[in-house]
């Protein structure tokens, strides 16, 4: 039995035969992705997207605060530095791994899936398949400083005193938004294809109650 | 080229794409993966029952979540709440339009489809009809699963009551409750509902093979 061209369809998770006659999974019917190219494009594209939206993320304010006409805006590392300076440091850790730490290993990840999809590296496809993993389950943690801005603009909102959200908030959002899109488009087959050496193991599945 | 009567009995782990054969499994009993020790299948014939229960009940809160007040913070005598209304509107007031969009598909949009449409398609499956609208559905909830964001809702409210809780007196809502208590319940159902399972109890159930 040649494992190699086995691919696992990305919606009902049902093994499928992979050959060039059919571009449909045998059983939910969802197209799965015919070119290769073009999921890796596709996949470029949003990630070069989401990069350009982190920069004026960072650079303009997440959050404005407006104090009896007077105007304070913080940006991102600000806001982190300001937490850390006032001695909340879980706060200011949850922020820092949210916004800083998880969008730039998104990137790193990405990056190096699409680097190695492209040219033979020494990296198993096992564990190439883990990262791809964890980069779409980090996704959607990076949403939290938006979500806390948003909810603090709702809560103070009072005619003295008001904080309200700032450019980066829509621009982060966004980047959000692509970098998932990116890691979603990512097929599974990229990594396979260009690792002749296959990881894939024909075995019972471990037992367990 | 393989059968794909042969193709059924095969398993790829969604983590490590690690290609398994399938062993039969007797009542309640799961089958992990060998390398990165995710659940890869798993047996309990009470799936669609329990299943159903947790998502009406998920229902209720979900209702109580957006329809009551989450927090209520009292400055000097000042108060102010956190509705979901209240959100849209100070979001309209201060025109962040795009964040506005992403938070009603992300808080509003999505968990009711999820939740409206795992009831359909559990429902439907459970009496046995409409095998092509369950079909449409579990495709659908494939599509929407990424995109489930309560957790972190629940997190951000945790991390904002933290940045407030100097400055104001914090009072929670129901709907506060009900967020806590919809985030267990998302869990369970997680949990519980493998959507291997639904995929060859859907084949089961309509009479069809995949030949």
């Amino acid at each position: 039995m040649n494992n190699e061209h086995l691919i696992r369809c990305h919606i009902c998770e049902t093994v499928n035969y992979d050959n060039a006659l059919t571009s449909e999974c045998r059983r939910c019917h969802t197209k799965i992705r015919a070119s290769l190219r073009c999921s890796y494009n596709k996949t470029l594209a949003f990630l070069i997207t989401a990069i350009i939206l982190y920069i004026p993320a960072n650079l303009y304010p997440i959050l404005i605060t407006k104090q009896f006409g007077m105007n304070s805006e913080s940006t991102i590392l600000g806001g982190i530095i300001h937490l850390w300076e006032l001695g909340s440091y879980p706060i200011a850790l949850i922020i820092l791994v949210a916004s800083v730490v998880v969008p730039l290993l998104k990137f790193l990840l990405i990056t190096y899936l699409l680097i190695t999809s492209k040219h033979q590296t020494h990296s198993s496809s096992l564990d190439k398949h883990k990262l791809l993993y964890i980069t779409e389950s980090i996704g959607p943690w990076s949403m939290v400083d938006v979500f806390v801005v948003v909810i603090l603009s709702v809560l103070i909102h009072f005619s003295g005193i008001q904080i309200y959200p700032g450019t980066a908030a829509t621009a982060f959002a966004l980047m959000v938004f692509f970098t998932m899109l990116s890691a979603l488009s990512f097929d599974t087959r990229l990594i396979v294809n260009h690792n002749k050496k296959s990881n894939y193991k024909k075995g019972k599945a471990l037992h367990a109650s | 080229m393989i059968k794909e009567h042969e193709l059924d009995k095969l398993i790829i782990c969604k983590k490590c794409h690690t290609l398994y054969e399938k062993v039969p499994l007797t009542k309640n009993e799961k089958a992990f993966c060998n390398e990165c020790n995710v659940l890869l299948y798993q047996q309990d014939a009470d799936m669609l029952n329990k299943s159903l229960a947790l998502v009406i009940t998920a229902g209720i809160s979900l209702f109580i979540a957006f329809n009551f007040s989450i927090i209520n913070i009292n400055i000097q005598g000042l108060e102010q709440s956190l509705t979901l209304t209240s959100l849209f509107m100070v979001l309209a007031e201060h025109e962040q339009y795009v964040v506005g969009l992403l938070f009603l598909f992300i808080i509003v949009i999505f968990p009711i489809s999820i939740l409206l449409s795992t009831f359909v398609l559990l429902f439907f499956m459970k009496i046995g009809k409409a095998p092509y609208l369950t079909k449409r559905l579990l495709i659908l909830l494939a599509h929407l699963k990424p995109w489930n964001m309560v957790d972190i809702f629940f997190i951000s409210l945790l991390v904002s009551m933290v940045k407030l809780f100097d400055i104001a007196n914090i009072e929670l809502g129901i709907a506060f409750v009900a967020f806590l208590f919809m985030l267990i319940l998302d869990i369970i159902i997680t949990k519980n509902l493998s959507f291997h399972e639904l995929w060859l109890l859907h084949a089961q159930t309509y009479g069809y093979k995949d030949e």
